[in-house]
């Protein structure tokens, strides 16, 4: 079990009145690429810019190998940061900004030459050593942005959105790279973002925050497939959320059918919350399926259609490769290990609530 | 469509005229052989060559461009500052901050003058450099803000936080990475900080002192005297110098590449207009620095004189200076209106101050006055008995006043155009001179004029004279062309008009430019008027100032100095030594006293008799 690399316990951040973070405690082990996942203002970047030292948390440690780091400056933590906006030094040659840390640190000549075409040749970049930042495209500036953090070796390389202000081929060219980067370097990652697509692709642990709770701390195959609530579920790719009542272990009742599934431990008759993905709901015929339904919608996405079924009142999406036509009745039917129940929050505010660990 | 074109053309031209056409005007007389406006006489350089061997002008000059640059230079690196410390503010307490900050840049500048003025008299501060680079780095931080706080909001905060991140110190991030960002603002604020220096002459003018002059204050000063073509070759290169700058700074073709690769080009420049602006501020600062600058009162081996303009002759003082090693700091002020409230807030230090007879009444009374020992300069008594006597009514005991230049006030009349002899101020009420009249604009000259004829004193407080000699400016108004002070000579000489009323030193100048002009004291009586040399209370360089009296009152000095400025010298011996027997014995330059009835010099009425004279001035003048 690789040890704890950064350990935070307790954080709690305000702004004015606005608390962003709330007895906040993650830790993150050696050569993890963990992703913090959220909707915009759910705390994530004020946790990277805390580990950074660009924020001092109102209460809290911040442990880094079993130190405590909460009071040091940035300058004085081994770990670099790759900014959302690139952050390159506009009035500095790419060579130059990428030897920026190396020179505060008093590296010898020959050792930053080495290392800026080392660096570049890493983000495949090599002969850019004499051009000005503004020369280059946003993704080149990115991967110069990544040479010059990397170059210092450090323990964490912490990234805030880096790919966000790019294309859409781009971002995808670059999450292999950085995956790629992650393998050669064998250093940790700390990576930010609310792309839900970006995080699976390429995290080891994902970490889905909101208001400052955790949500969920798993794989991304847990993640997707056993969001632990409604929170999860919906923010993390298309499901279906609908309220139902465990009738008994392994039986829950949604919409006045009942379904098998493999859940236990949530008592009898008690409300919850039922998450089906889309693509785990089969169209049958009517009388083979659990539920009945109408198709009232269908739409061609290329890999899949995607459908509208309403049945007692309930709109299903359901995803799946074979067409079935406006009006056509149908069965629903969904394998018992495809259903994941949930608690039902017992107030709004629980919505939020960080999860029992 | 071809007809909208040239009403826009025309528009545009007219426009053009309108904006432009004073400064050519300008920059034509610069260049004009001919001393007259009105006629071309050729073109010549020569105002530029006398210009450049004006020391007065060119040590003014040195002295602005220092005060530009220290000003600009401490207001950009406080400006700077200023915007460090507001960026990290709270948003809503940051637009406060801005708005207060901007506050002073809309403030009028008579009222910012005046305040810092206020407070360095309340500070105890002596006027002089120290208080006018003060004032003018005032002035000039919130334009260092204005220039540097967008750029600051512009600015990527990562790339700040981003040096840190690799290893900087907070300070070397900031040297290292966020000023070079700042860096072209900062240079166009300190560019514009330079030139609102250069140009500011409102808040100069209240808060310089003893000996100071930056360019406009200077201009202004000589401007009083009469424009000097070199005024205009002065003010054409100013105008071209901020013209230069402004262009540079705003316009210039490099600054508008700045979206291509030419990154590098357009830092450099506001750069390279800095660096110019600070080669030639350090030619000024080794070339010597200008005398002005250094004007120390403490400086034992000083003296400081505060004189009205045009009222000596300059090279008198250069001698003087020579002939005993004192270092002479000389100063012009405008009114005596003006010079006592900075004499009297001790804001301004002087050891000789020449005012007139009532200001010297109203100095001795309010205890403003040292006495001067007359026993130490023995050349006083050069000085006639009879100018000793007129000085006793306002220095009962000769203790405090030097008797330096004195006159009547009279009428000048052009003798082609006025056919009758003229002996009385009547005159001035004819019908038959409809416009052709010029009166002084001065409360009490033009309320003398018509008390003398209604036969009362000039000093009366009777509200009944008073209100007597109101209704009969008020009846002579539609009679007059205009009201002014310098003009008369101006017009007179040009025959612009037919009887003007002026101060006998005047008309000896005047009669030697226009020899149709004559000047006569009317029967009725007039004024006389006596300026003297007084001492302030705190002067303190007492030797050198009796040294000084001692000179200007040694004959040949006083003939010297009377030939100069042609007002009529109190000192006989000098009186002598006029080579030109119609001067020597001019009725207008030395008339003989006792043949002349009705010759009063003016007292100091009191504050509240001077307030009251004013709003019947004003009464007459809105009739």
């Amino acid at each position: 079990m690789p040890v704890k690399l950064i350990d935070l316990q307790h954080i709690t951040k305000r702004y004015d009145d606005n608390t962003v973070l709330d007895d906040f405690s993650l830790y993150i082990r050696e050569n993890e690429f963990v992703t913090l996942l959220g909707p915009s203002g759910c705390g994530k970047t004020t946790t990277l810019r805390i580990i950074g030292g660009f924020e001092r948390p109102d209460s809290g440690t911040v442990l880094f190998q079993g130190k405590d780091i909460t009071d040091l400056p940035p300058n004085k933590r081994e770990l670099n940061t790759v900014f959302q906006k690139y952050a390159l030094f506009p009035h500095m040659t790419i060579a130059d900004n990428i030897a920026f840390g190396l020179r505060i640190h008093k590296k010898s000549n020959d050792y930053i030459k080495d290392k800026i075409s080392y660096a570049l040749k890493l983000v495949n970049l090599e002969g850019y050593e004499n051009r000005m930042p503004d020369s280059l495209s946003g993704g080149q500036q990115q991967r110069i942005a990544i040479a010059r953090a990397i170059v210092n070796e450090p323990k964490v390389l912490l990234l805030d959105e880096p790919l966000g202000a790019l294309d859409l081929k781009l971002r995808q060219d670059m999450q292999y790279e950085l995956i790629r980067l992650k393998n050669e370097l064998g250093i940790t990652f700390v990576y930010v973002t609310h792309d839900q697509e970006e995080a699976l692709t390429m995290s080891d642990t994902i970490v889905v925050m909101n208001q400052g709770y955790i949500q969920q701390i798993g794989t991304p195959t847990d993640i997707y497939n056993e969001p632990q609530n409604a929170f999860v579920a919906d923010f993390i790719g298309d499901s279906n959320i609908v309220s139902g009542i465990m009738i008994r272990d392994k039986l829950v009742e949604i919409l006045g059918a009942r379904f098998d599934c493999v859940d236990t431990g949530f008592g009898e008759n008690r409300p919850v919350d039922v998450v089906i993905r889309p693509e785990d709901i089969d169209l049958v015929k009517p009388e083979d399926g659990t539920i009945e339904g109408v198709v009232t919608d269908v739409i061609f996405k290329g890999v899949h259609y995607e459908m509208c079924v309403m049945s007692n009142g309930f709109e299903w999406i359901v995803h799946s490769t074979d067409c079935f036509p406006v009006d056509t009745h149908v069965g629903i039917h969904v394998d018992p290990f495809d259903i994941q129940i949930m608690h039902k929050p017992e107030s709004e505010d629980e919505k939020a609530v960080a999860v029992d660990e | 469509m071809k007809k909208h074109r040239g009403i826009k053309m025309f528009y545009l031209i007219v426009m053009l005229i309108f904006l432009y056409a004073p400064i050519l005007t300008l920059m034509v007389l610069s260049f004009n052989a001919s001393k007259s406006r009105s006629r071309w006489g050729g073109f010549t350089l020569d105002w530029y060559i006398s210009l450049v061997e004006d020391g007065g002008i060119i040590s003014a000059f040195k002295t602005t461009l220092i005060i530009a640059f220290l000003s600009a230079l401490i207001a950009t690196a406080l400006g700077t500052a200023a915007c460090i410390g507001m960026q990290t503010m709270r948003r809503k307490f940051r637009r406060l901050i801005l708005a207060i900050t901007n506050i002073p840049m809309l403030n009028a500048d008579i009222v910012t003058g005046v305040s810092l003025m206020l407070l360095f008299i309340a500070a105890r501060m002596t006027m002089g450099f120290r208080t006018v680079l003060l004032a003018h780095i005032t002035f000039n931080i919130p334009y260092v803000i204005l220039s540097v706080m967008p750029r600051f909001r512009q600015l990527n905060r990562n790339t700040y936080e981003a040096a840190l991140d690799l290893g900087a110190s907070p300070l070397y991030a900031f040297f290292r990475i966020t000023l070079p960002d700042l860096m072209p603002a900062i240079l166009s604020g300190f560019l514009m900080s330079f030139t609102m220096s250069l140009d500011d002459f409102i808040i100069t003018h209240f808060t310089k002192g003893a000996g100071f002059d930056t360019l406009s204050t200077k201009i202004y000063s000589e401007v009083k005297k009469g424009i000097k073509p070199e005024i205009y070759a002065l003010s054409t290169l100013m105008f071209v110098a901020v013209l230069l700058l402004l262009w540079l700074v705003n316009y210039h073709p490099w600054t508008r590449r700045k979206n291509d690769n030419g990154r590098k080009k357009f830092r450099s420049v506001p750069g390279i207009a800095a660096v110019l602006v600070t080669i030639i501020c350090a030619t000024g600062l080794l070339s010597g620095c200008g005398s002005s600058a250094a004007a120390d009162y403490n400086d034992p081996n000083s003296l400081f004189i505060y004189n009205a303009g045009e009222y000596i002759d300059p090279d008198l003082l250069d001698e003087f200076e020579d002939e005993t090693g004192i270092n002479v700091v000389y100063d012009e002020f405008e009114t005596l209106e003006i010079m006592y409230p900075k004499v009297e807030s001790g804001a301004a230090r002087y050891d000789l101050i020449c005012p007139s007879d009532y200001m010297i009444e109203k100095m001795r009374k309010n205890d403003l006055l040292k006495p001067i020992n007359i026993d130490n300069i023995p050349n006083l008594k050069n000085i006639g008995e009879s100018y000793w006597e007129t000085a006793r009514s306002f220095d009962p005991d000769n203790t405090y006043a030097v008797p330096y230049c004195w006159g009547t006030v009279g009428i000048l009349y052009n003798k082609t155009m006025v056919d009758e002899p003229v002996d009385s101020w009547s005159i001035l009420w004819d019908e038959k001179y409809k416009d052709q009249i010029l009166m002084q604009d001065s409360v009490r000259d033009a309320m003398m004029v018509a008390l003398k004829l209604l036969g009362y004193s000039a000093n009366t407080t009777d509200e009944k004279e008073l209100r007597e000699a109101t209704e009969l400016l008020e009846k002579q108004k539609p009679l007059v062309q205009a009201y002014v002070v310098d003009q008369v000579r101006d017009k007179m000489i040009g025959n612009e008009a037919a009887l003007g009323v002026i101060y006998s030193g005047e008309a000896i100048f005047t009669k030697r430019e226009n020899p149709d002009l004559d000047y006569v004291v009317p029967k009725e009586g007039s004024n006389i008027w006596l300026d003297c040399w007084v001492m302030p209370k705190n002067a303190t360089h007492v030797e050198n100032a009796e040294k000084f009296l001692d000179f200007l009152s040694r004959p040949d000095i006083a003939y010297r100095n009377f030939d100069y400025i042609t007002y009529s010298t109190p000192n006989t011996a000098a009186r002598e030594l006029i080579p030109d027997e119609d001067i020597k014995n001019s009725n207008i330059a030395f008339p003989d006293l006792t043949k002349m009835s009705g010759l009063e010099t003016y007292s100091f009425l009191g504050e509240a008799e001077d307030r009251h004279l004013n709003s019947l001035w004003r009464e007459v003048k809105a009739y």
